[in-house]
């Protein structure tokens, strides 16, 4: 039986602690939640209530100074535009950071009004594909862009799960990702609600702490439950956003993604890079440890073995 | 000098409006008409012709909930407001407030966690929620202008009528 010198021991000891070190790391990576900030803001969209005047649109043209629009925002034959064979409807663009479509098939019977914009996602996927660290969650719950670093990749226009981030392709020298951004630098630090919230006539978007509106939004629900599909659209999708939605319909009959994951898309791939920096400092090490422990023994015999030759 | 005259005047007939409703709220003659301008921007004010409203719903309770003391119209609110005393002011602009979504307000409103009515809309919501849902129910009109007249700012804003667009493709901009 060979017998164990005291550096060998401790060699294992070693090795063995690190492997331990990083099953545990990778559970502790893994089990890390964020709830979002607990002050955040956010707005109760309830589409019951919105009759597609396209105000929001206008006010967030004039407060953004976005470019003059097409055709004016009273017309609403803008409503019956649909791209791709029919099969889409209106989207954010560079040169609007909201619109709101009409959805005239649903089992109401009347048409169904939804404005799009960014949701502010609690855990934006955005934020987390971006390598150069262009996007920040502030506090307040908005999710904003910094043009100055942004490369240009266009990886969180593919990782957003609605589909909001546009491109200024147009701009030759200064392309940037164009998204609503709550009105954060012009309003919501300052206090002020965002300006399609401020110029709704219908209040069809309340503005609050995000905790109070999903009370407001399930209260809803409970008074007039004939009224509202049981369901509040962003308070758990993708790890829950800032901007959340009320029914009367059910939300895959205006466009709603109802297949999104109830975590943050983070979470796909949270636990396994969370294990590669362990991977990366640990293992090199480790089976450093292991060749050296392996080969100490034989090149003392073959050394002995060349000498007795 | 007749113009400033003639705003002077105006602004005085504005703010006897003002004054209309609470009086009338205390008393029990309702008001023939109610100008609703407090909140004029994108559109003029509306001349609104109260006493041919309350020939319509012949009940106060319609628009003014248990204000008045009379029993709430929704079963929710009869819950608690069937047999309410009438309030000081059956003005909408007195509980509706015309800025809901200040910083004071909302700490106001959560202040209270016990509070029940959470969720007030505030003035132009409360306007236009009442006015149209009822517009929509009676086949009355319902497009804006039909009730309010836009206004130059307005046409700014919603770059119409003499700031529309010209010809397609305006809203490209190229650098």
């Amino acid at each position: 039986m060979r017998r164990i010198s005291r550096r060998g021991f401790f060699k294992v000891t070693a090795a063995g602690s690190s492997a331990l070190a990083i099953s545990s790391t990778k559970k502790a990576f893994g089990m890390k939640e964020f709830k979002g900030y607990p002050d955040s803001m956010g707005v109760l969209v309830d589409l019951t209530r919105c009759i597609g005047c396209r105000t929001c649109e206008a006010a967030c043209n004039k407060e953004h100074g976005l470019p003059e629009p097409e055709i004016p925002f009273d017309d609403f034959s803008v409503f019956d535009q649909v791209f791709h064979d029919g099969k889409r409807k209106r989207r954010t663009s560079d040169s609007a950071y909201t619109v709101v479509n009409r959805y005239d098939d649903t089992s109401s019977g009347a048409p169904v009004y939804r404005k799009i914009q960014c949701n502010h996602c609690n855990e934006p996927a955005c934020l987390t594909s971006c390598f150069v660290n262009a996007y920040t969650k502030t506090k307040e719950g908005a999710v904003i862009y910094n043009p100055d670093v942004c490369v240009g990749c266009r990886m969180c226009m593919v990782a957003c799960p609605f589909r909001i981030p546009a491109y200024s392709y147009h701009s030759a020298l200064h392309p940037q990702i164009i998204k609503c951004n709550f009105c954060y630098d012009t309003r919501l630090k300052k206090g002020k609600p965002p300006a399609c919230v401020e110029a709704c006539p219908q209040e069809a978007l309340t503005f609050g702490h995000r905790k109070t509106l999903i009370k407001i939004a399930h209260e809803r629900i409970r008074s007039d439950p004939d009224k509202y599909v049981d369901h509040v659209y962003g308070e758990t999708e993708v790890g829950g956003t800032s901007w959340m939605y009320l029914s009367s319909v059910p939300f895959d009959q205006v466009g709603f993604d109802t297949s999104l994951q109830h975590h943050p898309i983070l979470d796909n791939t949270k636990s396994f890079l969370g294990f590669v920096p362990m991977v990366l400092g640990i293992w090199p090490a480790m089976f450093m440890g292991f060749h050296l422990l392996s080969t100490r023994g034989k090149e003392e015999t073959e050394k002995k073995v060349s000498e007795n030759k | 000098m007749n113009k400033r005259k003639r705003l002077v005047l105006t602004g005085l007939i504005m703010a006897s409006f003002l004054f209309v409703v609470p009086v009338f709220g205390a008393s029990s003659e309702p008001p023939a008409s109610i100008l609703i301008d407090s909140l004029s921007y994108l559109y003029n004010g509306v001349n609104f012709d109260h006493e041919q409203h309350l020939e319509v719903t012949n009940d106060c309770s319609v628009c003014h909930h248990h204000c008045f003391g009379n029993g709430a119209e929704n079963e929710q609110c009869a819950k608690c407001h069937a047999n309410s005393n009438g309030t000081s002011s059956v003005a909408c602009g007195d509980c509706h407030i015309q800025k809901p979504f200040t910083v004071q307000h909302i700490r106001e409103m959560e202040a209270n966690p016990k509070r029940y009515h959470l969720d007030m809309v505030g003035l132009k919501a409360a306007y236009h929620l009442r006015c149209l849902n009822c517009h929509v129910e009676m086949d009355a009109p319902t497009g804006c202008v039909d009730c309010h007249e836009r206004t130059d700012t307005g046409n700014q804003f919603y770059h119409s009528g003499d700031y529309a667009p010209i010809g397609g493709g305006a809203g490209k901009v190229h650098e």
